[in-house]
C-alpha cells in the first residue's frame, strides 16, 4: 500500500511517515506544500491520502476537491487542528472520509489509516481470506489453516496487495506504483522475484492457492473456484 | 435582552406622538364647546333676567288696594298669567307679606325672602336651581284720586334656571357633536398616518436586532435610506457593524492561528514520542530521537514565547518615559550578530551616524533590531551582504536594513507582517521561525507611533525600512 502524507510541518510528516512505514510497511510519500500535494495525486498511485488541513499553495480541502471532481476513489483521512463541527461538517461533504484533530495519537491514525483503505479496497474486517489462506492486515501475518507462513516484509505487502483484489489481474506496474515510494529506484524484475519466492513459500505449505503470471498483462491471485 | 427589557420600562414613540396630538385634539375640543356653552348661556341668562324683570313688573301691575280699613294692598294675580312653576312674593316696606304665588311652598318661599341686596340673585331649593330678581318698586293706586296712593313695595320674583341650561346645552349640542366626531375621525388618521410613516424606524429596529456576532449582516432598507433623520443613524451602524465585523473576523482567525500553531507543535511533540516508543529501539535510536524532542520543545518554547511578546506589546500602551538611543542599540545587536554572520559568511554592515533617541523601550528597539537583521542573514547567500543604516530625516529616524538575498515574491509581499504568515514554510520551519516576527517588529514599530515598509525583489534582495518620530537629545535632558 502507498501513502501520500501532505503536512507542511515536516517533523510532523516525517513523524507519520516513519510510522506508517514501520508499523503498517506502507510505502510513503511526503509533500510540503498542498500545490505539490495536488499533483502528486493526480498520479493514481496511492491507496491513502492524509492531509493536512491548513497548507501552503493549496489547502487541504481544496486537494479534496480536485480528488472528487477526477472520480478519484481514493480513501481521504484529514488532519486538522480546528475542529469546528461546520468545518468537519464541510470537509466530509466535500469527499473526505474522516478526519484526526491535532494533536492525534499516533496509534489512533494508523488504525484509521488502515481501516480506510481496507474499507477503500471493499474489505470491511481485518482478516482477508483466499482459499485457505488468512491475512490479517493488523498483525501483518499470513495463515494456511492456522499454520503461520513466513514471509519478508515486502512479500507480506505484495500478497496483501493481491489479497484485495483476488481474481483481478495486476500489472508489474501497479504493483510497483503502490508498493514503493518515489525514493524507491524502479525495477519491475525485483516484483517478479519477490513473486516467485512468493509462489515457494505457498507451495510450502500445500496451498493450491498461486498467483498465475500472465505474460505481458501481469499477475493474478488464483484459488480453486470453489473457494473463493 | 429580556431582563434589560424589564429593567428599563420602554415607551413607544409613535403611541407617544398619537397620544400627545389626541390629548391636544381633545382639549382644544372641550375649550371650544366650554367657550360656546359659556357664551350661549352668557346670552341666556341676560334674556332671563329681562324676562324675569318683565314678570315682576307685571306683577307689581297686580298690586291692588286691598279696600279693607287698614288700608292695605293685595296682589291680585288673578289677571295675570305667569308660568306655575315660577316663586314671587310681595313684601311690604315693613316686611309684611302681600301676596306669594299660590303653588309655592313655605320652604321655597322662605328661601326666596331671605335677605338679599336688590338685583339678581341665584339661590338653591331642594334640588331646584333659581334665578331671583329683586327690586323695591313704587306701586300708584287709585290715580285719579288726588293724584293717587303710593305705595312701596318689594317685589320677588324666582324662576327655575333647569330649562337655561338645557337649553345652552342643546344649542351648542351641534358643536359639541361635531368636534367629537372630528376628534375619532382625525384620531384614526393619525393612528395610520404615523404607523405608516414610522415603518422605516421599526424596520430598522427589526434589522439591526437581527445582527449578531454570529450573522453580521446589515442592509438598511431603502425607506429607512430615503428618510433624513434615519440615513445618517443606519449609515453609520452599517460601516460601525462593518469594521466591527472585521475585527472580530480578524480576531478570530489570529485566535485559530494561534490554536493551530500550538496544536500542531504538540502534535509534533506527541508524535515523536509515540514513533519512539512504538517499538523497543536501540540506544542510538533513543539518543537521536531524544535530540529530536528536545529541538521541538525549543521551537515550542519560541513559538509560545513570540506569541506572548506580540500580546504584551499589543496590549499595553507605551510609556512616556520610554526612550532609547538607536544607533548604539544596533552597535550592539548587530556585534551579538557577528558569529551567526560569520557562520553565513555574510557581511554585516552598521552605520556610524550621529545619536537618535527613538520613543521605544530599549528591550523592544533590541527585538525590532535583532528580527530584522536575523531575518536578513538567513535569507541571505554566502558572500552577500547586509547592511542596516541609522539615519536622521526630516522630523523622523530612519532605520533601514537591507540584504543582497532571494529576495520575497511579489505574492507574498502584501502578507509579510501578518501574523503566522510564512513565504517560505519549510526554510522559516527549519530555522525556527513560527511567521511572527516581521508581526512583532510591526507591533513594536505602530506602538511608538512610526511606521514600517517593506521592498523587494525576487533575486536582487530585500530592504524593510522603519520610520520613527525622532526625539530631541536636549528635551530629554
Amino acid at each position: 500500500m502507498r501513502v501520500l502524507v501532505v503536512e507542511d510541518e515536516v517533523r510532523l510528516a516525517n513523524n507519520i511517515a516513519e510510522a506508517l512505514r514501520e508499523r503498517c510497511g506502507f510505502a510513503v510519500d511526503c509533500a510540503e506544500d498542498g500545490t505539490d500535494g495536488a499533483a502528486l495525486t493526480e498520479f493514481k498511485h496511492y491507496d491513502l491520502l492524509l492531509l493536512d488541513l491548513m497548507l501552503p499553495g493549496l489547502d487541504g480541502l481544496s486537494i479534496v476537491r480536485q480528488v472528487r471532481r477526477r472520480k478519484d476513489m481514493t480513501p481521504i483521512l484529514i488532519l486538522t487542528a480546528r475542529d469546528q463541527p461546520a468545518q468537519v461538517v464541510e470537509l466530509l461533504n466535500a469527499g473526505a472520509d474522516d478526519y484526526l484533530t491535532k494533536p492525534f495519537d499516533l496509534g489512533e491514525l494508523l488504525a484509521r489509516a488502515k481501516a480506510l483503505i481496507r474499507r477503500g479496497k471493499g474489505a470491511p474486517q481485518p482478516e482477508l481470506t483466499v482459499g485457505r489462506i488468512t491475512l490479517n492486515t493488523v498483525e501483518q501475518t499470513v495463515r494456511c489453516a492456522g499454520e503461520l507462513i513466513d514471509l519478508s516484509p515486502t512479500e507480506y505487502r505484495l500478497l496483501e496487495y493481491l489479497f484485495f483484489r483476488p481474481r483481478a489481474i495486476v500489472s508489474a506496474r501497479e504493483l510497483l506504483e503502490h508498493l514503493y515510494d518515489y525514493n524507491w529506484q524502479h525495477h519491475s524484475n525485483v516484483i517478479e522475484a519477490h513473486i516467485s519466492n512468493l509462489r515457494k513459500k505457498l507451495r510450502a505449505v500445500g496451498e493450491e492457492t498461486t498467483i498465475a503470471t500472465l505474460r505481458g498483462r501481469g499477475y493474478r491471485l488464483e484459488a480453486p473456484e470453489q473457494q473463493l | 435582552m429580556k431582563s434589560a427589557a424589564n429593567a428599563i420600562r420602554t415607551h413607544s414613540l409613535s403611541r407617544q406622538l398619537i397620544g400627545g396630538v389626541l390629548l391636544a385634539e381633545l382639549l382644544c375640543a372641550a375649550l371650544f364647546s366650554a367657550v360656546a356653552i359659556g357664551h350661549e348661556m352668557h346670552g341666556r341668562r341676560r334674556a332671563f333676567d329681562i324676562m324675569l324683570r318683565g314678570r315682576a313688573d307685571s306683577l307689581l301691575g297686580a298690586v291692588r288696594d286691598a279696600e279693607d280699613p287698614e288700608d292695605n294692598v293685595i296682589v291680585d294675580p288673578t289677571e295675570l298669567v305667569l308660568p306655575a312653576q315660577d316663586v314671587y312674593e310681595v313684601l311690604s316696606p315693613t316686611g309684611r307679606v302681600l301676596g306669594h304665588s299660590p303653588a309655592s311652598s313655605a320652604g321655597l318661599l322662605a328661601a326666596l325672602s331671605a335677605p338679599h341686596a336688590p338685583g339678581t340673585f341665584n339661590f338653591r331649593a331642594g334640588r331646584e336651581r333659581y334665578r331671583a330678581v329683586r327690586f323695591d318698586g313704587v306701586r300708584v293706586i287709585d290715580r285719579e284720586v288726588n293724584g293717587g296712593l303710593r305705595r312701596p313695595v318689594t317685589v320677588l320674583y324666582a324662576a327655575p334656571t333647569r330649562d337655561l341650561w338645557h337649553g345652552a346645552v342643546e344649542a351648542v349640542w351641534f358643536y359639541i357633536a361635531a368636534s367629537a366626531l372630528l376628534l375619532a375621525v382625525t384620531g384614526i388618521a393619525l393612528v395610520w398616518f404615523l404607523r405608516r410613516r414610522l415603518s422605516p424606524l421599526q424596520e430598522l429596529a427589526e434589522i439591526a436586532g437581527r445582527v449578531s456576532t454570529h450573522s453580521w449582516e446589515f442592509v438598511p432598507p431603502a425607506a429607512v435610506l430615503r428618510t433624513t433623520e434615519l440615513a445618517p443613524i443606519a449609515l453609520s451602524m452599517e460601516e460601525l457593524l462593518k469594521g466591527l465585523q472585521l475585527a472580530f473576523e480578524r480576531q478570530r482567525q489570529l485566535t485559530g492561528d494561534a490554536a493551530h500553531e500550538l496544536k500542531t507543535s504538540i502534535a509534533v511533540l506527541k508524535s515523536s514520542l509515540q514513533l519512539l516508543s512504538m517499538v523497543p529501539r536501540t540506544a542510538p535510536q533513543y539518543e537521536a530521537g531524544l535530540k529530536g524532542l528536545l529541538l521541538d520543545s525549543e521551537r515550542m518554547e519560541e513559538l509560545v514565547s513570540r506569541m506572548l511578546t506580540l500580546a504584551r506589546l499589543e496590549e499595553a500602551p507605551v510609556e512616556e518615559r520610554e526612550s532609547c538611543e538607536l544607533q548604539s542599540v544596533v552597535r550592539e545587536v548587530a556585534e551579538r550578530l557577528r558569529p551567526l554572520a560569520e557562520l553565513k559568511q555574510v557581511v554585516l554592515q552598521g552605520s556610524a551616524g550621529e545619536e537618535r533617541l527613538v520613543a521605544m523601550h530599549i528591550d523592544d528597539a533590541e527585538l525590532l533590531c535583532s528580527n530584522l537583521m536575523v531575518n536578513a542573514l538567513q535569507h541571505s547567500a554566502p558572500n552577500g551582504r547586509v547592511s542596516v543604516t541609522v539615519q536622521a530625516l526630516d522630523g523622523v529616524t530612519e532605520l533601514r536594513v537591507a540584504d543582497q538575498g532571494d529576495g520575497i515574491p511579489a505574492s507574498a509581499l502584501p502578507h509579510v507582517f501578518e501574523r503566522f504568515f510564512r513565504a517560505d514554510r519549510s526554510r522559516s520551519r527549519a530555522s525556527g521561525g513560527a511567521g511572527l516576527g516581521l508581526s512583532i517588529c510591526k507591533a513594536i514599530v505602530e506602538r511608538s507611533g512610526g511606521t514600517i515598509h517593506i521592498e523587494s525583489a525576487v533575486g536582487t534582495g530585500t530592504e524593510v525600512t522603519v520610520n520613527l518620530p525622532a526625539l530631541q537629545i536636549s528635551a530629554q535632558n
